[in-house]
């Protein structure tokens, strides 16, 4: 398995010092979680599992195994629960857990929960683990902490609005079950992707220490029942983490684990090739041949984000179908993704991303042709229009230049002429987030991630009617979503979710442009495989042999 | 008791231009584009989220009152919460100030060490090859980019020969180590603590310093060329004092009282935190917290740096001018 681990290695450090060239792109496709890297995906964890359990069983985990990561900022706070952001998140699961997860490969997977099943409408039932032990005191996991966790987040009463409420949508509370081990969670209405949802939030905490201590404290402190007890944390410096011996699965690799941060890139990177860390998130292109040429390597890896420019299908001349056709056309989007991106990001042609449910496989991405484009703004009656894309600046990886490739592109066409208007992307989302379609701009840059895996969290906000962040009013749409989010035949809600992606393909309500990639830069000393889900859980982390 | 008169003034009119930076700032609200609550909330929170995040930090009260409740909280000596993050305006400013002191401090003295001898050197040697080399050498200086500089220092000295570390404060046994830290540990015999703070603080400084090398070098060579062509100079030199004392003792002190004002404003200025050596280092100082504050529309610590900011520039002043009227009582008089 050693031999196999670098020759992945070498293959990401050919592409990359190709990177520009057609090879290199169906390289970098391969990376992701794309149909044609299944062979991967399915082959490399295997053997990283067996390494581990080998190991284990032979020598047990290394004595001393120091490892720092270095993200873009620290966390906002320790509180599990009061926060919607990624360094966050990363933070926080390397010392709590919730009652489900996923796997790299993006399968709903067994964590505190080991059993969960639908009642009925609206009424789930977790078994909750038995064994688990919280850092901090010691004591074990107990089903009362679970509906305490679940009610704390969505349920004002609690005394604090959690922002990630709306991540679990549609729940309405939790109790503990009548045998003792279990807790039932209630919904509004049949809620289908209840489970994904548990998946992602739900970070348990414990019943007691939450409510005998300040919210300050729980905001400076972490107490779960996760592979790391957190030691120490610095406001905006570090946090600390020992390995927890305690711990309900086989104790991580890792024996002492430090997150840090340096906003700016250069920085980042800077870090890795002195070997002052051994993980950096959020490799600049522009940087790749450094990491290649010194002891790391570059990961990249398609992420659950999605980049697109809507067209306000309200207003001329984006209401007209052949126009949104033409500007999808009129777009070179593999040659933005060769120049601006190095290769880092994918195509694509619908609104989801593979491999969530309702993915339509069957689409490819509009295909480059400016003649056609030509003809279709022609056929469309807006020939002559001047439109203009508005982007935020510096919030997607190199959202400027892609939104000035799109722009220059467009321009190009003998009969519509495009400019960029650069955006604050508090501005621009403030403008578009106002639940009112008629405010905000036409024409615009954006992105959306999607970790729960289910198509219809990216089509509801910002597609159907109701959206929160809709630039289209289609009733087909509205009724195959409605339709999809009704029904409890899993079957006939993925074909309803495939049919309102074709419909999105063939409308085209989106220039539809790349999806982002999470690109890493790790040490040669370390074994790690990247996540479509942007998660770097330290459990996972290897000494490279 | 004038000398007191004089600071208790200074004192005043400190507060004032504290105020005068508040309010102008509350002002700006106004006309900045962006609400801190669509920063605050995710991208798909509903009305009642976000209303509830406004009232949460009071963004949904006319200006007027947030403005009354501020300069109330900051008469207590409160400068608020963040938004989002949740933590006192108070602790991040003062957590962040050490840091940016230390540089500032650091670079200073650096720019001293270096500059005022070679400001001397270049003025004593005039029109000779010493001189040449020691103006070209401040033009150099003067005219290299911080930024440049620092990111060049960091690849070759950090990167490529592992001498310095790249970046971030000093840290030993997972403690960060500051200034005081490393003196209180140095006290004790124990000498790990001042070597690594040493090692984090050098490229910083030097980069930082560079700038103010180059001023301070010329300010002192022309000054020193000045007080060298000065009457009592010819005096002292015609009763037969030795050269040296003439030069250092007489002519030296009396350059020296500009490149002290000018070292005080400099000292004003970096207290504000040096925004791109903060960044280019990683250094969680005033001017990185400054930054953040502005890209994520974070008003209290916005607020809470300028008071920083501003209080230090006013202090520095106060001091400066403070030590004037030590040296020349007619500034008091004024």
């Amino acid at each position: 398995m050693t031999a196999d681990g670098n020759q992945s290695g070498k293959s990401r450090r050919t592409f990359l010092t190709a990177a520009g060239s057609t090879a290199a792109t169906v390289l970098v496709a391969g990376c992701s979680s794309g149909g044609d890297s299944d062979a991967a995906s399915t082959t490399e964890p295997v053997t990283t599992e067996q390494a581990a359990t080998d190991e284990q069983t032979e020598t047990g985990p290394p004595e001393e195994f120091e490892l720092t990561i270095t993200q873009g900022t620290m966390p906002t706070t320790l509180d599990p629960h009061d926060h919607r952001d990624i360094p966050t998140d990363i933070t926080m699961l390397q010392s709590y857990e919730g009652l489900l997860s996923r796997t790299a490969e993006g399968e709903i997977t067994a964590m505190l929960a080991t059993d969960w099943e639908r009642v009925e409408e609206g009424h789930v039932r977790f078994t909750i683990r038995e064994g688990p032990t919280f850092h901090k005191t010691g004591n074990e996991l107990a089903p009362e902490d679970v509906a305490y966790t679940i009610n704390r987040i969505v349920d004002d009463e609690t005394g604090f609005t959690s922002p990630q409420a709306g991540q679990l949508a549609g729940v309405t509370g939790a109790e503990v079950a009548d045998d003792g081990r279990a807790v039932d969670v209630y919904s509004d209405g049949f809620n289908p992707i209840v489970f994904s949802e548990f998946a992602i939030y739900c970070d348990v905490v414990e019943k007691a220490w939450v409510q005998d201590n300040e919210k300050s404290y729980v905001a400076q402190h972490m107490n779960g029942t996760g592979p790391f007890e957190q030691t120490d944390y610095e406001q905006n410096q570090s946090v600390e983490f020992e390995r927890y011996d305690d711990y309900w699965r086989e104790p991580a690799d890792v024996s002492h684990l430090t997150i840090e941060s340096a906003s700016d890139a250069g920085v980042r990177v800077n870090q890795l090739v002195a070997g002052e860390t051994d993980l950096v998130v959020n490799v600049p292109p522009e940087s790749f041949s450094r990491v290649e040429d010194s002891e790391a390597s570059v990961e990249a890896v398609g992420s659950t984000r999605v980049l697109y420019n809507a067209m306000k299908a309200t207003v001329e001349p984006f209401s007209s179908p052949e126009f949104r056709r033409a500007m999808n056309y009129a777009v070179d989007l593999e040659s933005i993704i060769d120049s601006a991106l190095q290769g880092a990001g994918g195509q694509t042609g619908q609104p989801t991303l593979e491999p969530f449910f309702g993915y339509e496989a069957d689409i490819d991405p509009y295909p480059y042709d400016p003649d056609k484009a030509e003809q279709l703004v022609e056929e469309s009656g807006h020939a002559g229009v001047s439109i203009e894309l508005h982007t935020p600046v510096g919030r997607y990886l190199k959202d400027l230049q892609i939104a000035r490739s799109v722009a220059g592109m467009i321009d190009e066409l003998p009969n519509v002429s495009c400019s960029v208007n650069q955006r604050t992307f508090s501005t621009l989302a403030g403008e578009l987030t106002d639940s009112d379609i008629t405010t905000g701009p036409d024409f615009y840059l954006i992105g959306w991630g999607n970790a729960t895996f289910d198509a219809s969290q990216t089509i509801n906000p910002t597609l159907t009617s109701d959206g929160s962040l809709t630039s289209w009013k289609n009733d087909d749409l509205d009724q195959l979503v409605e339709d999809a989010n009704s029904t409890t035949d899993t079957d006939e809600r993925e074909r309803l979710l495939r049919e309102a992606n074709q419909l999105c393909h063939d409308e085209a309500p989106w220039i539809f442009l790349n999806r982002q990639y999470s690109v890493y830069g790790t040490s040669d000393r370390i074994e790690w495989t990247a996540r479509n889900d942007e998660r770097i859980d330290a459990y996972a982390i290897s000494l490279a042999q | 008791m004038g000398y007191a008169r004089f600071l208790a003034k200074r004192g005043l009119q400190g507060l004032f231009v504290v105020w005068a930076v508040v309010t102008v700032v509350f002002a700006l609200r106004y006309i900045t584009p962006g609400d801190p609550v669509a920063f605050i909330a995710p991208l798909d929170a509903g009305p009642e989220l976000r209303q509830a995040i406004a009232e949460s930090y009071g963004l949904d009260e006319p200006l007027y009152v947030q403005y009354g409740r501020y300069l109330w909280d900051l008469a207590h000596l409160d400068m608020g919460q963040s938004y989002a993050r949740g933590t006192s305006v108070s602790a991040e400013v003062l957590g962040a100030l050490p840091v940016s002191l230390e540089l500032a401090v650091a670079s200073t003295v650096v720019a001293v060490v270096i500059s005022v001898p070679l400001g001397v050197v270049s003025a004593v040697n005039h029109r000779q090859p010493t001189d040449y080399a020691a103006t070209t050498l401040s033009l150099v200086g003067i005219s290299t980019p911080n930024f440049w500089l620092g990111v060049m220092l960091v690849l070759l000295l950090a990167v490529q020969f592992n001498v310095f570390p790249t970046s971030g404060l000093a840290e030993v046994n997972g403690e960060t180590v500051l200034f005081v830290d490393a003196l209180r540990h140095l006290v004790v015999g124990e000498t790990r603590w001042l070597v690594e703070w040493l090692a984090h603080i050098t490229l910083p400084a030097v980069t930082l310093g560079t700038y103010f090398t180059a001023l301070v070098t010329r300010l002192t060579r022309s000054g020193m060329l000045e007080e060298l062509g000065e009457s009592y100079v010819t005096a002292l030199r015609a009763k037969g004092l030795p050269e040296a004392l003439v030069r250092y003792r007489h002519a030296l002190k009396n350059t020296l009282i500009p490149v002290v004002t000018v070292l005080g404003l400099q000292l004003g200025t970096l207290v504000g935190g040096a925004v791109i050596t903060e960044r280019v280092f990683d250094l969680p100082g005033l001017g990185s917290l400054l930054i953040d504050a502005i890209n994520q529309q974070q008003w209290m610590i916005l607020q809470g740096c300028l008071i920083i900011v501003s209080g230090g520039f006013v202090v520095v002043n106060t001091a400066v001018d403070a030590l004037y009227a030590y040296v020349s009582p007619e500034v008091t008089a004024e």
